[in-house]
């Protein structure tokens, strides 16, 4: 089987890098510098986070993007000949869901292939449930995942639920 | 002199030096602009490419044993971008004409990330 290229993205913070140092069965290739803004962590991704993993028998090839809209060109760079887009978005964070969406529109509107939101941080005080953020992003509840990118055994669920999607849907 | 007023000094003065360079950037290591010769909508967009292919450069550089990256060279038929490390403070970048004495802007581009890293 062809490997399958899946882009993660979504704002600063969400838990990109954190998913895929979590799920890599190869080494991964990332590119944190120092932080100079206060985002509440001292090192963001400058370029792209890359590693991979065998899902169901299917090798998935994952590229996590930076999260700020000034790389938004690494965005557009990543997204190409992406099969699928994993969305992540911080339930805690409210503000910035429309950032996500935002994100979410550019690459979809560049590479038109199904997504799944992973909703992160729900274990915080004063979250959005999964329900609240598939109704902002208009996204059909069954493509959201709250999930723990920390958790190996949680790591891989938003991407169950993709693999799925992109094996149905033709788009 | 402020901190942003010594940088602006120093990259008129790498600019006095080498007056064919045009649009120079000092950016972030997270990709935010700090000082710039150059159109702010230019320079916003070159201190995040500069922060983007140095830290992909850096990661090329461990994974192909390369040692400490020392210079991004973008070439293009017309012109060059050229990225410095300032230290681990920031990021030196302009780009020049393509009949640039590469050797001499290389050197003074070196000297003038020195003397930034000071400020930064």
């Amino acid at each position: 089987m062809e490997p399958l290229k899946v882009i993660v993205t979504g704002p600063v913070g969400a838990g990109k890098s954190t998913l895929i140092r979590t799920l890599s069965e190869t080494e991964v290739v990332d590119t944190d510098a120092v932080a100079t803004e206060a985002i509440g962590k001292a090192t963001t991704t400058v370029a792209l986070d890359h590693g991979t993993l065998r899902l169901d028998g299917q090798l998935l090839h994952l590229f996590g993007t930076p999260g700020q809209d000034r790389f938004d060109f690494m965005w557009e760079i990543l997204s190409k000949g992406a099969l699928g887009i994993l969305l992540m978005v911080r339930a805690d964070r409210p503000k910035t869901i429309p950032a996500a969406r935002n994100i979410l529109d550019f690459v979809v509107s560049r590479t038109p292939v199904p997504h799944v939101v992973g909703v992160t941080h729900l274990d915080q005080p004063r979250v959005w449930q999964p329900e609240e953020i598939a109704l902002f992003l208009g996204t059909p509840l069954e493509r959201v995942v709250g999930f723990d990118p920390r958790k190996p055994e949680e790591a891989a669920r938003p991407l169950a639920r993709l693999l799925e999607l992109i094996g149905t849907e033709s788009v | 002199m402020s901190k942003q007023e010594q940088l602006q000094q120093i990259l008129s003065e790498l600019k006095a030096a080498l007056p064919e360079l045009k649009e120079i950037i000092v950016a972030s290591p997270d990709g935010l602009p700090v000082a710039q010769l150059a159109e702010s909508e230019i320079a916003t967009r070159l201190a995040a490419m500069a922060a983007t292919a140095h830290g992909l450069g850096k990661r090329i550089s461990t994974t192909t044993q390369l040692g400490n990256l020392q210079e991004i060279v973008i070439r293009g038929d017309q012109a060059y971008f050229l990225a410095y490390a300032i230290g681990d403070k920031g990021i030196l970048g302009f780009t020049t004409p393509a009949g640039s004495n590469l050797g001499l802007v290389r050197l003074e581009a070196q000297e003038y990330a020195r003397r930034l890293a000071e400020v930064l």
